[in-house]
């Protein structure tokens, strides 16, 4: 207990605490047990049906098959453009930087349209796409594209700072003890940065299972083809089945809540090793 | 393995760190880099290293080629200012990695990787702490296991950048002995940056003096403190005392008393500036008709084997005396007392445009 001269008084902190967990209780903890309460209203039986059936299957295949393609390559584009941008000085530094920043600051339905006028029909390529036979709007293509756009600044974001504030004498001290270019990366920057980058890949991963407003735009909703979690959820809803719709729905929060779980693990570590350098 | 820079020119954007250098480092010798922070010093270790590319000039490594070699293909031991250890592996990884990163038909099987990392703990005297990471060691210690990781691979040739710049003054005290004794031992040609002009005097076998991307003067310890090339390598190196003068035929009116020229000391301008330092000037109660200048005594510092003594002359400037301990009990001086100064040596440079510090 500090010395009663250097904190608040007593009702000042109990009544911040309260606030605070009555926020929290309202539009966190309230809602997200009501999406279980209602998923499992009509019994287990239905609950199972919902999360069974062959179309939510198809979207969950199709969600795991979207997060596993643009995950791993906002991975490498993090690698390589955070690298890029702590390790070497060269012109429009800063414009890539905020570049890299677009797909935060863009609202996700433009993300979906801007791959529309691309890509879409009456596109700019859509021309060229339809003489050769295919099809990126309204297919999985699509999905993976806007996906991967709204997600890419997560994993550079996370290691910008951290591979800044590391600088590279290390690789430097690498290269001078006779390691070559793929060596340095494997043994020496990989690990600096390898829990900085799980942290990125993990926020990246629940944004690319999450994603509804770009990947709506370009998806088609074609139930079993083109609909992933999130819009499955929204075309039950649609339809009145709200047990369904929370079931399904119950497995993004899941989803979400292992992200949290796997998230603050990977932060005390990133702390430690923070504290360690 | 000897080292041979010509004509060395490294420009940064519009920024040029280094003009025209040119230096030779001999087989099995100790240099040392010394001058002030932004005169390039560090970004001429680098190019030894390969870490930075000249813009003209060549890097000869025993009189071969080397320029366009690699840094990883150099073999140069580097030891970094802040010494860059590896922070996610312990101190016997660190010093393994130049042993375990060989391509595979010149890398010992890993047994034999363990006895080296040991035994080069051992000289380094840092096998009981093997196992620690950086951050659980003293800079003094991470000092050494950088040294031990730079000397794993077996360098021709040890660069070090700052290498006691980081430490605080006792251990640097014992650790440039040290890196003299082990140098001696190895007798590896090595080549460290340093600031501090004592650190260069004490361990160098041959100091390079650099201001503002060029050499300024080459030499060994005592060449360069007592025979300075330039007003910067005799302001940079120890105290000195100055006095303006003009030259007039072959002797130069310093204020009060004028000197003969030395010979061959050409001077284009009438405007001289005379150097010396604070141990090339004698104290007398009487003057000696010898060119002699009245002064005071305004502070006596008499710790240590020379005493100090800080004279005030009639015209306001302060001077710096060294005289040994027996002169001064002689000469009874105390504060306040007027004497009469003559100097022993003094060397005359023309008057530079802007003058550093006071003087006569």
């Amino acid at each position: 207990m500090n010395g009663p001269s250097l904190t608040e008084p007593r009702f000042v902190r109990w009544g911040l605490i309260a606030v605070t967990l009555v926020y929290l209780g309202i539009f966190l903890v309230i809602p997200l047990a009501a999406v279980f309460v209602k998923a499992l209203e009509k019994g287990v039986g239905v609950y199972w049906a919902a999360v069974s059936d062959p179309a939510a299957l198809s979207a969950i295949r199709l969600t795991l098959t979207t997060a596993a393609i643009a995950v791993p390559l906002n991975m490498l584009f993090g690698l390589a453009a955070s690298w890029a941008i702590a390790k070497f000085e060269f012109r429009g530094k800063q414009i890539l930087m905020t570049l890299i920043d677009v797909p935060f600051s863009v609202s996700p339905v433009i993300s979906g349209m801007i791959f529309v006028l691309l890509f879409g029909a009456q596109g700019l390529l859509g021309p060229w796409l339809v003489a050769h036979n295919l099809k990126i709007i309204f297919a999985v293509p699509g999905i993976v594209l806007a996906t991967v756009f709204v997600t890419f600044p997560f994993v550079a974001r996370e290691l910008i700072p951290l591979m800044e504030a590391q600088g590279s004498e290390e690789e430097e001290a690498a290269v001078t003890l006779g390691a070559n270019g793929w060596q340095t990366f494997w043994r020496v920057t990989l690990p600096n940065v390898k829990w900085g980058l799980l942290y990125g890949v993990i926020l990246c991963n629940a944004r690319a299972m999450g994603e509804f407003g770009a990947v709506s735009v370009v998806s088609g909703h074609i139930r079993g083809m083109t609909n992933t979690l999130p819009l499955h959820v929204e075309i039950l809803y649609n339809e009145y089945q709200f047990s369904a719709a929370f079931a399904v729905a119950s497995l993004l929060c899941l989803l979400a809540l292992v992200t949290l779980a796997a998230k603050s693990l990977v932060e005390r570590k990133v702390r430690v090793g923070k504290e360690a350098a | 393995m000897s080292i041979e820079l010509r004509a060395i020119t490294k420009i940064f954007g519009d920024f040029t760190a280094l003009h025209d250098v040119s230096v030779t480092v001999p087989t099995g010798e100790l240099v040392a880099l010394l001058g002030p922070s932004g005169s390039g010093k560090t970004t001429l270790l680098r190019i030894i290293a390969g870490l930075e590319t000249p813009e003209r000039g060549e890097v000869l490594f025993d009189g071969k080629e080397a320029t366009h070699r690699t840094a990883s293909d150099r073999r140069v031991g580097f030891v970094f200012q802040h010494y860059a250890l590896f922070r996610h592996m312990s101190v016997f990884d660190n010093v393994a990695f130049g042993l375990r990163v060989k391509p595979r038909r010149e890398r010992l099987p890993e047994p034999a990787i363990a006895d080296k990392v040991h035994e080069l703990l051992r000289l380094v005297q840092m096998e009981r702490l093997s196992a620690r990471y950086s951050s659980q060691l003293s800079g003094g210690q991470r000092q050494r296991v950088a040294l031990a990781r730079a000397l794993a691979v077996q360098p021709k040739i040890l660069l070090l950048d700052e290498p006691f710049g980081a430490l605080d003054a006792q251990v640097r005290q014992e650790l440039r002995r040290w890196l003299r004794r082990l140098h001696d031992e190895i007798g590896i040609t090595s080549v460290f940056v340093t600031h501090d002009q004592d650190e260069a005097l004490e361990v160098a076998d041959q100091v390079v003096v650099m201001h503002e991307g060029r050499v300024e003067q080459i030499g060994t310890p005592e060449e360069v403190y007592e025979h300075p090339a330039t007003p910067f390598v005799y302001h940079f190196l120890g105290n000195v005392n100055l006095f303006h003068g003009r030259v007039e035929g072959d002797k130069v009116n310093l204020g009060e008393f004028s000197m003969q020229l030395p010979t061959g000391a050409a001077l284009d301008t009438p405007q001289a500036v005379g150097y010396a330092r604070p141990h090339l000037l004698e104290i007398e109660l009487q003057p000696t008709g010898a060119p002699q200048f009245k002064a005071t005594v305004r502070h006596i510092n008499a710790a240590g084997p020379m005493v100090k003594v800080e004279l005030v002359t009639g015209s306001g400037s302060v001077m710096h005396a060294e005289i040994a301990q027996e002169r001064y009990r002689q000469l009874q001086l105390r504060k306040g007392v007027p004497v009469f100064v003559s100097v022993k040596e003094m060397k005359v440079f023309n008057a530079p445009q802007n003058m550093l510090g006071g003087g006569i």
